[in-house]
Formats: C-alpha cells, sequence, structure tokens
C-alpha cells in the first residue's frame, strides 16, 4: 500500500531564507535567487555542498534556470529540476524535496522559488478546445465572481470581504520580506481602484518579483551537520490533489476542502489545532472560502470570526501572519516557498513582531492553475 | 442581407433546440456514462475517459441561471488569437468595462461568458438568463458572437 509522509524517515526544515518580495527591477533572476539560497543555508549553519540536491519552483523564467543560478554557489555537480505548477510550483517543489529525504534518497536537498514578472502563454489556451470569452476573464474577474456568488449566498457585504485586506496589510507592514508593507484602513482598500466586481486593486495580490529558499533535512544529517535540532521544524503532511471533472465555479474551495483533510489527517491534527495558517489568499474571497472548508467554521461564518479577531496575530488561529498573497505578495514560484519560511520562523518563535505566541502547529496551502493543490503540516518537536 | 458569419462556429449556432427555439443554442457533449459538457470534445470524457463513439454531441438549450456577475473595469486588450498564418477576425475588442456572468444552464453544463443589455445594479445571482447573437463585426463582413442577458 502507498505510504504517506509520516510512514517515511522524518523530515526537517532547517534553514530558511528570502529576497524580498518587490515590484519588477532590473536585478537579475539569478540575484534573487542567490541571496535567498545563501541566507537559508546561514540560517540552517550548513554550506552548499553539504545540500544533496535542488529543487526550483518558477513558472515565468522560462526553460533551465536554475543551473545558470546555482553554478555561482560552487560546483558540487549534484542534481536539480525544475518544477512548474503554477501558483503552486514553490509548493510542489517543497513537497518532492520533503519526498526525497524522507525516502532516504537524499539527506539534505534544496527548495527554492524564483521568479520576475514574464508573459508566459497558458498551455490550456493551446488545447485546441475553443471557448466563449476566456479572453475576458482573467483570474481577478473568476474570484469577483466567486466573491460576488459567496456575498448573494451568505448575505455578506463587500465591505466585509475587504475585512481580510485590512488584517493582511497589517501582517504585512510587520513583514521587510513583504512586496506591499503598508497598513491600511478599511476605507482606503475600499476607495482604491475599482478591478472586477467589488475587488479594489489592494484586495488583488501584487504579482512582483522575488524569492524564497527553504533547506530540509533527515535526522541523519541534523546529527552528522550539526544543526541545532531546536531550531529544526518537522514536515508531518504533505498532499497533493487535482480539481475533478464538471468544475463547479468553486472548484479551488472544493479540493481545498479534500487536500486539508487529507494533510491533518495524516498529522493526525484537528483543524482547531491550527495554530498558523497559511493561505492562498490571491483575492480577498479566498481567505473566506478556504478557513471555512478547512472546517474551522461553518460556511458564511468565516466573516464573524474575522471581525471579532480570531484570525489576527494573537488570536485563535494567526491566518497569513506573513501578509499572506495580498501584502506578502505572489511572485509565483517563491509563494509556497515562502509560506514554509513563514511557518518555520513562527514555530521557533522568531517572527518577531509577527509571532503569534505559543505556536506549535502550522499549515501551509496553495492552489494553482489547472487547478492543483498542495497542504503541509509543519510542527515544532 | 445576408446571414450574419458565426464567430466562433464550434461552440454556439443561431439555431435553438426544439426546447428553446427562439435562442441560439450551445454545441455541447454528451457522454455514455450521462455526463453532459460544454463545448463538445472528442479528446476524452473528463469523467470516465471514453473515448470515440461514446461522446455525442448534444444540442444545449441557451437558457439558463446566472450564478454570479462581474463587472470588470480593467481589462488589457490583447488581438483576437487566429491560426499561424491566418488573418485575424476583423472583430471589436472587448472593452472595459464590460460584464462577466457565469451562468448554469438549464441543460446542465456552467458556462462564463460576457452579457449584455442588463442592468449592473440590479442584476443577481438567481436571474434566468439567455443567449443572443450580437454584432461584433468592424469590417465588411456582418459577425455575429454569443452573450447572455436576462430572460424576459
Ligand atoms: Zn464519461
Amino acid at each position: 500500500m502507498a505510504k504517506i509522509l509520516k510512514d517515511l524517515r522524518p523530515v526537517y526544515v532547517v534553514g530558511v531564507g528570502w529576497h524580498r518580495y518587490q515590484p519588477l527591477s532590473d536585478t537579475p533572476y539569478v540575484m534573487l535567487g542567490l541571496p535567498a539560497i545563501r541566507q537559508a543555508l546561514a540560517d540552517a549553519a550548513i554550506a552548499w555542498p553539504d545540500v544533496e540536491s535542488s529543487y526550483i519552483g518558477t513558472g515565468l523564467l522560462g526553460m533551465a534556470a536554475g543551473r545558470a543560478m546555482l553554478k555561482h554557489l560552487g560546483a558540487t555537480g549534484r542534481p536539480l529540476v525544475h518544477i512548474e505548477n503554477a501558483s503552486a510550483s514553490g509548493s510542489a517543489a517543497f513537497r518532492h524535496a520533503c519526498i526525497e529525504v524522507a525516502a532516504g534518497i537524499a539527506d539534505v536537498s534544496l527548495a527554492v522559488g524564483v521568479d520576475k514578472p514574464g508573459i508566459v502563454q497558458r498551455a490550456f489556451t493551446k488545447t485546441g478546445i475553443g471557448n466563449l470569452a476566456d479572453d475576458a476573464i482573467v483570474p481577478f474577474t473568476h474570484f469577483a465572481l466567486l466573491t460576488n456568488e459567496y456575498a448573494d449566498k451568505h448575505g455578506v457585504k463587500p465591505q466585509d470581504v475587504a475585512l481580510v485586506a485590512v488584517k493582511n496589510h497589517r501582517n504585512g507592514a510587520l513583514n521587510p520580506n513583504a512586496h506591499r508593507q503598508q497598513a491600511r484602513s478599511l476605507e482606503e482598500i475600499l476607495g482604491g481602484k475599482p478591478v472586477s466586481g467589488t475587488l479594489t486593486a489592494l484586495q488583488c495580490c501584487p504579482v512582483g518579483e522575488g524569492a524564497a529558499a527553504v533547506i530540509v533535512a533527515s535526522e541523519d544529517a541534523i546529527k552528522r551537520l550539526g544543526i541545532d535540532p531546536g531550531r529544526a521544524i518537522r514536515v508531518t503532511a504533505s498532499a497533493a490533489s487535482s480539481e475533478g471533472a464538471g468544475a463547479h465555479a468553486t472548484a479551488d474551495a472544493a479540493i481545498t476542502k479534500d487536500t486539508i483533510a487529507d494533510a491533518l489527517k495524516q498529522a493526525s491534527v484537528a483543524p482547531t489545532n491550527v495554530d498558523v495558517l497559511e493561505l492562498h489568499d490571491a483575492f480577498t474571497v479566498e481567505e473566506l472560502h478556504y478557513v471555512e472548508a478547512m472546517g474551522v467554521c461553518k460556511p458564511g461564518q468565516a466573516i464573524h470570526l474575522l471581525k471579532e479577531g480570531a484570525f489576527d496575530i494573537g488570536g485563535q488561529m494567526a491566518v497569513s501572519p506573513s501578509g499572506g498573497l495580498i501584502a506578502m505578495g505572489h511572485p509565483i514560484g517563491p509563494t509556497g516557498v515562502g509560506q514554509i519560511g513563514e511557518i518555520t520562523l513562527q514555530l521557533r518563535g522568531d517572527a518577531g513582531p509577527r509571532q503569534h505566541k505559543g505556536a506549535k502547529v502550522g499549515l501551509a496551502h496553495m492552489v494553482g492553475l489547472g487547478a492543483v493543490c498542495y497542504v503541509h503540516v509543519l510542527e515544532r518537536p | 442581407m445576408s446571414t450574419p458569419e458565426v464567430l466562433k462556429a464550434a461552440l454556439y449556432a443561431a439555431e435553438g433546440t426544439a426546447a428553446v427555439p427562439d435562442h441560439p443554442s450551445l454545441k455541447g457533449g454528451r457522454c455514455q456514462c450521462g455526463y453532459v459538457f460544454f463545448p463538445l470534445q472528442t479528446y476524452g470524457c473528463e469523467v470516465c475517459g471514453r473515448t470515440g463513439d461514446a461522446l455525442q454531441p448534444v444540442a444545449l438549450s441557451g437558457r439558463g441561471t446566472l450564478i454570479a456577475s462581474a463587472r470588470v473595469h480593467i481589462h488589457a486588450n490583447r488581438a483576437p488569437a487566429a491560426k499561424p498564418g491566418a488573418k485575424p477576425p476583423e472583430v471589436k475588442p472587448h472593452e472595459a468595462p464590460f460584464t462577466i456572468g457565469s451562468i448554469k444552464l438549464e441543460d446542465g453544463p456552467t458556462v462564463r461568458t460576457l452579457l449584455v443589455d442588463i442592468d449592473d445594479r440590479t442584476l443577481a445571482p438567481g436571474q434566468k438568463m439567455v443567449a443572443k447573437l450580437v454584432s461584433v463585426g468592424t469590417g465588411d463582413k456582418a459577425i455575429v458572437d454569443l452573450r447572455f442577458t436576462a430572460a424576459t
């Protein structure tokens, strides 16, 4: 029978690093990725030759970005592979790094996400199957439609949905790696540029450039390399899925429900025992969909918890303490890796002004175009 | 006057179905397993994987219910896609603002496309919708494309 991650040997996050997520600049992608990797190596207190394999999550750079970047860390001749899975590219890179270490094929692996904005034609436009008006329906309109549907179904006002952006901008203002580092009032968010439906610009994630790196290691490697076990965070579940047929409009929420349930079961954790949650909140309504899909509360109730401060840092469960995609940003490849980094900081108690006190269990969730879904559970040993 | 050319003949036809003769129909498919989908394709069923004769064309009526709508305020115009070497059709580009609707067809599938002749202030989920053809040509040829509007 197939195994789950926990059936294999334990895997730990031992090093995390970033290049700040930011608007498109002249900085070559190599100089986004390398600082993130060097920071993660320094965080783990290991050297590049200790890393046995690399998984590079990237969606927009084009073919074979990895070697041109990694070669500047010195020649090791170790394998690398690129993983493209739309918004979930970084999450997929992390999953496969974990699986390689858990399986015993490597003792230390790197998952790095790096991207710069660029035009990449989406493959679904090349299937040869036509569509009525997909050229007029970009992601923000997909989520504007879902916002309208959610608001109608649950009697929620647009200004309530926008509260997600208030919280996440407040968190992002405390994060030096966030694309947006400014707290915003509800009035500023609602009064911003209208985008689609009731979504305004500050309710949509910025897609810029940046990098995030995470090093995972086995217990053998932690001992052998003298890594501080007190700073190692165990990965106790990895779950992934893709959308079924007859896609209802809320397919992202449907696969989220199943995939989070799978991950929590693997880790033997109840939804309410998660202390820190990093979600794919590319658009405000998504946070409401996904905390409900997770089983934190009943459908339509998330807004009440949000208003009570339940999802604030220091609340019942900190939701997107990094600032989430809305404030931390969504440079595609780095996003899923950066979530793991944030949860690692939180579970170590190293998150500074963003620290959710006493955080022991974290969950990272991403969806990607397709749709695909990834969920990881991390726990402080 | 000659009959206008439909922009996407693979997806819809001016002729309605027996149930809804007065509105254009959509070209869907039905699998032997019972799955009804839009648009028609013969690559393989998304539910059961059957292919070939298991997938049959079915005309879907141009009638449904609005699930959601959104007034789009920002849109980056790109030239309509054309086959390599072919001249793109001479049609109006989408210009913001416009309204997109998500419509559950009474015959099963959900489609998303542009809405026309609607009042955004009163439009709400649950509204009955119908398909209609609107003129989109900018050249010598009369070209029509499918839209949805509120049923009267
Ligand atoms: Zn079938």
